[in-house]
């Protein structure tokens, strides 16, 4: 490994790392602060199709986390961040909920297309819609590619298949800007003033957390909890830098050893 | 003259893709005959060649579909037709299986005598306004409960094209399940091998006697050509000028439409 800096900026996974649905993971908000009294950088980093940023934020605060807004990274902001690079005016399937992180942008006569989780605008007309403007030289942005996730009445599809299929149809990638990319990662650290490999990540999802985050040259730490099943940190190489219970104990790993 | 055309001895038999070939689908009336087509079918059966039509239709019965044919001015019937739905239900009652069906409305029929309860497969075609994220979600939810999960796909194409424009066809939807389950369709229709090979079984002649004229590349002009066919792409339907560059697929020849082909190969034949 290469020789690594002093660390000087933490990302943090949302649900599954500070939350688990409706609670806090025990010890979660006193670790935060803890963290906060060190002198680092805080982002927190998530895959969100369907939720914008103030919705995650409110959640936070109900389950008493001290967190600001423009801590708040998601694969939303990485998307937008995208289109206003790319002076492209989208096409979003994206659910209502979702619309608040791309407020004023100039959806007019569209010339990209933007796949969040949309289920309502999953028809075969929008599908055709956006699969024209891709014909046509739009380009095909993904919020994420996730096969399906878990839902009250049972599994449901992702937007990872929708993408699939549009880019089967019109021969073309699809730019993804959700974790687990590499550039996901790099822009969550926009603004920090900090390097990778000053940083570390934190999550609870082995592949799209800590893989990612490795993969973009940062730490990369799992935590026991949410998602985590017994076994995932067998499933990348290198392995997780650090495999903890949760939170508290990887801000108290980062808090004695990484500064 | 056309390097293809210097070489047709020994042809006994003409396959031709319908959609984008005989017809544009689509609009009042379902559809309008592309000029020449109707006229080209009565030529070659004229000529004593033999035919067989080779579609990945699958958004009408094959009865309702040679109907329509007929009335658009062909001279078509049902048995020249070979068709990916009736064939699909070959497979589902030689290995007992109980679709589960995402399909079009109107080819629902074609189905009626096969036991669609407590579902152990599913089978997808072009189901255009069917292809609801409801109805995509049932059949992921019918594959990903299965232990071998079983997905028939009547064609594998990218889009065709209706009067109003490209549509998307039933590989898009076939390769959003296949993602989402991480499988691997079984394609019954064109490019599968074995669909051509039924299609030449229906005319009793060689793979090498035969060219296949179609409007996809991949699926008509490639996979006629996996099966030991020549194939023809023809400029109308679904064609687009970068189709003669494809990096994969290279058809014997490009004509403009069915009518060219026809003529140029009925010429050489008699010579």
């Amino acid at each position: 490994m290469a020789a690594r800096r002093a660390l000087k900026a933490v990302l943090v996974d949302l649900s599954g790392t500070l939350h688990v649905e409706d609670s806090a993971v025990p010890g979660a908000q006193e670790a935060l602060k803890r963290l906060r009294s060190a002198p680092v950088k805080i982002r927190f980093v998530t895959n969100t199709t369907k939720e914008c940023k103030r919705d995650l934020l409110e959640r936070l605060k109900k389950l008493d986390f001290d967190i600001q807004e423009d801590e708040i990274f998601t694969s939303l902001t990485a998307a937008r961040n995208l289109l206003e690079e790319k002076r492209v005016r989208p096409l979003l399937l994206v659910e209502d909920g979702a619309l608040r992180d791309f407020s004023g942008l100039d959806t007019s006569d569209p010339n990209a297309v933007v796949i969040g989780l949309a289920p309502e605008h999953f028809n075969y007309q929008m599908m055709n819609e956006a699969f024209h403007l891709i014909l046509d030289g739009a380009p095909l942005i993904a919020v994420h590619k996730a096969r399906y996730y878990k839902r009250k009445d049972g599994l449901a599809l992702g937007p990872g298949p929708f993408v699939t299929g549009l880019e089967y149809a019109t021969d073309t990638q699809a730019t993804v800007v959700g974790k687990p990319e590499r550039t996901f990662f790099l822009e969550a650290l926009r603004g920090t003033s900090c390097a990778p490999e000053e940083a570390v990540m934190i999550g609870d999802d082995c592949r799209d957390d800590v893989g990612g985050a490795q993969n973009a040259d940062m730490l990369g730490i799992l935590v026991k909890t949410g998602k985590y099943r017994p076994g995932d940190e067998g499933k990348i190489k290198p392995p997780p830098y650090l495999t903890c219970e949760s939170f508290p104990q990887a801000v108290d790993h980062i808090l004695h050893h990484l500064l | 003259m056309a390097g293809w055309a210097q070489h047709l001895a020994g042809i006994k038999g003409l396959v031709l893709d319908i959609s984008g070939v005989l017809f544009d689908s689509g609009g009042e009336g379902g559809g309008v005959p592309i000029p020449g087509s109707i006229e080209a079918v009565k030529k070659i059966k004229a000529s004593g060649l033999k035919l067989q039509f080779c579609t990945n239709e699958t958004q009408a019965t094959r009865e309702k579909f040679v109907k329509k044919l007929q009335r658009l001015g062909f001279d078509i019937v049902v048995n020249e037709v070979t068709a990916p739905a009736p064939a699909a239900c070959r497979i589902l009652k030689e290995r007992n299986l109980r679709p589960y069906l995402l399909v079009h409305d109107d080819v629902i029929p074609e189905f009626a005598d096969i036991d669609k309860t407590n579902p152990n497969c599913v089978v997808t075609g072009d189901a255009a306004d069917n292809f609801s994220y409801k109805n995509l979600n049932e059949a992921f939810r019918v594959l990903i409960g299965l232990e071998n999960p079983v997905l028939l796909s009547l064609g594998k194409g990218r889009y065709y094209k209706e009067t109003d424009g490209l549509k998307l066809d039933v590989g898009v939807y076939m390769k959003a399940l296949e993602y989402a389950c991480d499988i691997q369709a079984e394609v019954v229709g064109k490019p599968a091998k074995m669909f051509f090979q039924s299609a030449l079984r229906e005319m009793g002649v060689e793979p090498h006697e035969a060219i296949m004229i179609g409007d996809d590349i991949v699926n008509d002009v490639g996979g006629a050509q996996q099966c030991g066919m020549r194939a023809l792409q023809v400029r109308t339907g679904k064609y687009r000028p970068c189709d003669e560059q494809h990096p994969q697929v290279k058809a014997d020849g490009y004509v403009d439409n069915l009518a060219e082909a026809v003529e140029v190969i009925l010429k050489q034949l008699h010579k």
